[in-house]
């Protein structure tokens, strides 16, 4: 069946999580995000769909990246754009999330997207607006945008998610990153491995679609097609969780012998920002098999995406 | 003043009582229990045909959470009433977490008095077991005591210094004092919001492992059985602490518990999307383990049951899930929750209402909580069947911090009596 026989629509309000899209939505979203990648590419400007549109980012938890690969999706979009880091703020005023919430509903914006340290915080605030609220992160529990991005520069190295399989190694119990871009990839048919020390891996994974979960790195790595490590929170090294970097390193570090139990034409990827030396050999971050700049890159196609189905009418 | 209520179902689990009858109160006590009566008693100066609705004692809560002193915007002890005896709680014992902490005679009278003053219930204040609920010192257990402090408690702070909790049981038993504790490891809690498991991290929240529970039980019982003191394993949420007090009993421990009426209804994943009313402490635990609960308290495992009430305001709920505090409001939804395990099946009615009543009142001594002559004519009268839509806009709490909003439930208090008068008619 030819795409333009398929009559789709996008009808979710917000985009809170992966958990409560369907596969067709994830392809939607995808679809879109590569046009924009190529328009980008291309030297192209894309069309100002969302001309006339305000998006807000409203950032309780600092994340220079993040924000700012929103902010350019947007203004490439044509939006009016304000960022607002209010994690120094209104916070410290003993204003709520929901108080701010409805200032700046009052406000009319089209789209927020919202950042904050909670689970559940996009929630929340989407129950509080009129608009639309992109999560950008709350607390241990989605990450959506990021699950989109991993799965759109996989599938475009690979060709295709049905039947890859991906290694994700680091902190998987405190990574939102590690639940969205396993639920994400699971709905698209890849069987996705999930490899972290005992003290770093929570319970129950199978119900985010993860195939296994180890804390055998090199075993999970034999014949994966793609092998995504997750930063590691320092603070989290010592004492508590694990005992040092060093024995952090030893078994869970991405090192080029390790690399090599994949397969030779395997991915390496990372969300960033990166602790090299403690989840990846420098030179494997910088190697020819590593896509983790395209990551980046793609980070913002499918922000661009995801912005122009919420708010910019439903191509 | 004597007053016959006759054409009522007599139930009281103290007797096993479940049949056609009447009751003559005089004087604020139950003077006379007829069961098969069909007229009132003749003597009687008013007579109150029950029309076949349920009369049985009125429920004893051994915990309740108010704002007085301090937090007056959360509860008062006059709101806490009101909704305890629409609920059909008549006796109420109020936990020492106030600010200031119930940690002195002074302090001890002042509930009394307040009580007296404004509560349409009878309330009874629990004692903090270390002063300032701090873990450090041990309050003056004796003399809280004397002045009418029912039992002795960390609350929702469990005192984390064992051989500080060791003086203060080996003391309390020096008082025949009874010391209710709150079976929870700190560490192991950490920083838990919900229960620990597949749900929690789904959700990317920090789960709260049954382990704190078993962990925290297993200390209080051992120095229960090392101190003599009498202990109640306060909100128990899991069959294996059931099984610790078991063995802790066989060998000789005085040891009672309660469960959270509210850990009878809901499991974990009501809490769906990061619904910060289902936010209490124990947490709902997962169906199996809820399953489980319900099993023990048919099999007379649980001596009480209580509705936990923890009153909260929309400043404290209207927060993100790991933000949002603990609690729920339980006082009028605590005989609905049972009722409900009785249509479903595995409780009778006797069952449901001796933890609420009779075994209560003889784990603190108390002579109501029975239909009996000579005692306090605390009753109720309900329908077991009257369907009722839980709003919270409807509750009569100061805060409607409530899991049960816009639930469906079974079963309705109509009206209550204290020592004979009636406080409550719906």
């Amino acid at each position: 069946m030819s795409k333009a026989a398929i009559h789709y629509s996008f009808d979710h309000e917000h985009l809170l999580g992966i958990n409560g899209l369907h596969p067709l939505d994830i392809t939607h979203i995808l679809d879109l995000a590569n046009d924009y990648a190529e328009a980008t590419r291309a030297g192209r400007r894309a069309d100002p769909v969302l001309s006339g549109k305000t998006v807000v980012n409203l950032f309780f938890e600092n994340s220079t990246r993040t924000m700012s690969s929103f902010e350019i999706a947007a203004r490439r979009l044509g939006a009016d754009v304000i960022s607002m880091p209010v994690a120094q703020s209104s916070v410290k005023k003993g204003e709520t999330l929901i108080d701010t919430a409805m200032t700046l509903n009052a406000m009319k914006p089209d789209v927020l997207v919202v950042r904050h340290s909670a689970s559940g915080g996009a929630k929340l605030l989407s129950r509080k607006v009129d608009c639309a609220v992109v999560n950008a992160g709350d607390g241990t529990h989605e990450h959506p945008t990021q699950g989109l991005l991993d799965t759109l520069t996989i599938r475009r190295n690979k060709g295709q998610i049905e039947g890859l399989k991906v290694v994700i190694c680091g902190d998987i119990t405190h990574s939102r990153v590690a639940r969205s871009t396993t639920l994400a990839l699971h709905l698209l048919g890849a069987e996705v491995h999930l490899c972290a020390p005992r003290t770093l891996m929570p319970s129950g994974t199978e119900t985010w679609g993860a195939a296994s979960a180890t804390s055998d790195f090199d075993a999970a790595l034999a014949g994966a097609d793609v092998v995504m490590m997750l930063r590691l929170q320092l603070e989290r090294m010592d004492g508590a969780y694990l005992p040092s970097r060093r024995e952090y390193f030893r078994y869970f570090g991405l090192t080029q012998e390790r690399l090599s139990l994949a397969k030779d034409d395997a991915l390496v990827m990372h969300p960033g920002p990166m602790n090299r030396g403690i989840e990846i050999e420098s030179a494997i971050a910088d190697g020819d098999r590593s896509v983790i700049t395209e990551q980046v890159e793609m980070g913002v196609a499918v922000r661009e995406a995801v912005l122009h189905l919420l708010a910019g009418g439903r191509p | 003043m004597s007053l016959s209520i006759y054409n009522a179902r007599l139930l009281d689990p103290a007797t096993g009582l479940d049949g056609p009858g009447a009751i003559l109160i005089e004087d604020g006590m139950i003077q006379e229990v007829s069961p098969g009566a069909t007229a009132p008693h003749a003597a009687a100066a008013e007579i109150l045909d029950a029309g076949g609705l349920c009369l049985a004692p009125g429920l004893i809560d051994l915990r309740v959470k108010t704002g007085e002193p301090g937090d007056e915007q959360k509860e008062t002890l006059a709101t806490a009433s009101r909704a305890a005896v629409a609920g059909g709680v008549t006796s109420l014992v109020v936990m020492p977490d106030t600010q200031p902490v119930i940690d002195d005679v002074a302090l001890v009278r002042f509930i009394s008095d307040r009580a007296k003053a404004s509560a349409q219930a009878r309330i009874y204040p629990a004692g903090a077991l270390t002063t300032g609920l701090k873990g450090e010192a041990m309050a003056e257990i004796g003399l809280m005591a004397d002045a009418g402090a029912v039992l002795f408690t960390n609350g929702d702070s469990p005192v984390t210094n064992a051989s500080i909790q060791k003086r203060a049981m080996t003391y309390a038993a020096s008082r025949g004092a009874i010391v209710m504790s709150r079976p929870d490891d700190g560490a192991l809690k950490g920083s838990g919001v919900m229960n620990g498991g597949a749900f929690a991290a789904r959700k990317g929240l920090a789960g709260i492992p049954p382990e704190a529970e078993w962990i925290g039980a297993a200390r209080d019982l051992m120095l229960a059985e090392a101190t003599g003191c009498t202990l109640i394993l306060d909100q128990v949420s899991t069959p294996r602490t059931l099984d610790l007090v078991r063995q802790s009993r066989d060998r000789g421990a005085s040891v009672f518990t309660t469960i959270a009426a509210h850990s009878l209804f809901f499991n974990e994943i009501d809490v769906g999307d990061y619904l910060t009313y289902c936010k209490v402490n124990p947490p709902f635990r997962d169906e199996d383990t809820r399953q489980a609960m319900i099993s023990a308290l048919a099999a007379g495992k649980i001596d009480a049951v209580v509705s936990a009430h923890d009153p909260q305001p929309p400043e404290e709920k209207r927060l993100p899930f790991g933000e949002a505090s603990f609690g729920a409001a339980g006082l009028e939804t605590t005989l609905a929750a049972l009722l409900s395990l009785v249509h479903d099946g595995p409780l009778d009615l006797l069952d449901a209402l001796a933890p609420l009543t009779c075994r209560p009142a003889d784990m603190l001594g108390l002579p109501q909580g029975r239909l009996a002559a000579a005692t306090p004519a605390d009753v109720i009268l309900f329908d077991p069947g009257k369907p009722w839509l839980c709003d919270r806009d409807e509750l009569l709490s100061r805060s409607t911090n409530s899991p049960f909003d816009g639930r469906r439930l079974q079963g309705r208090v109509m009206k209550t009596l204290i020592g004979g008068k009636f406080v409550f008619t719906r």
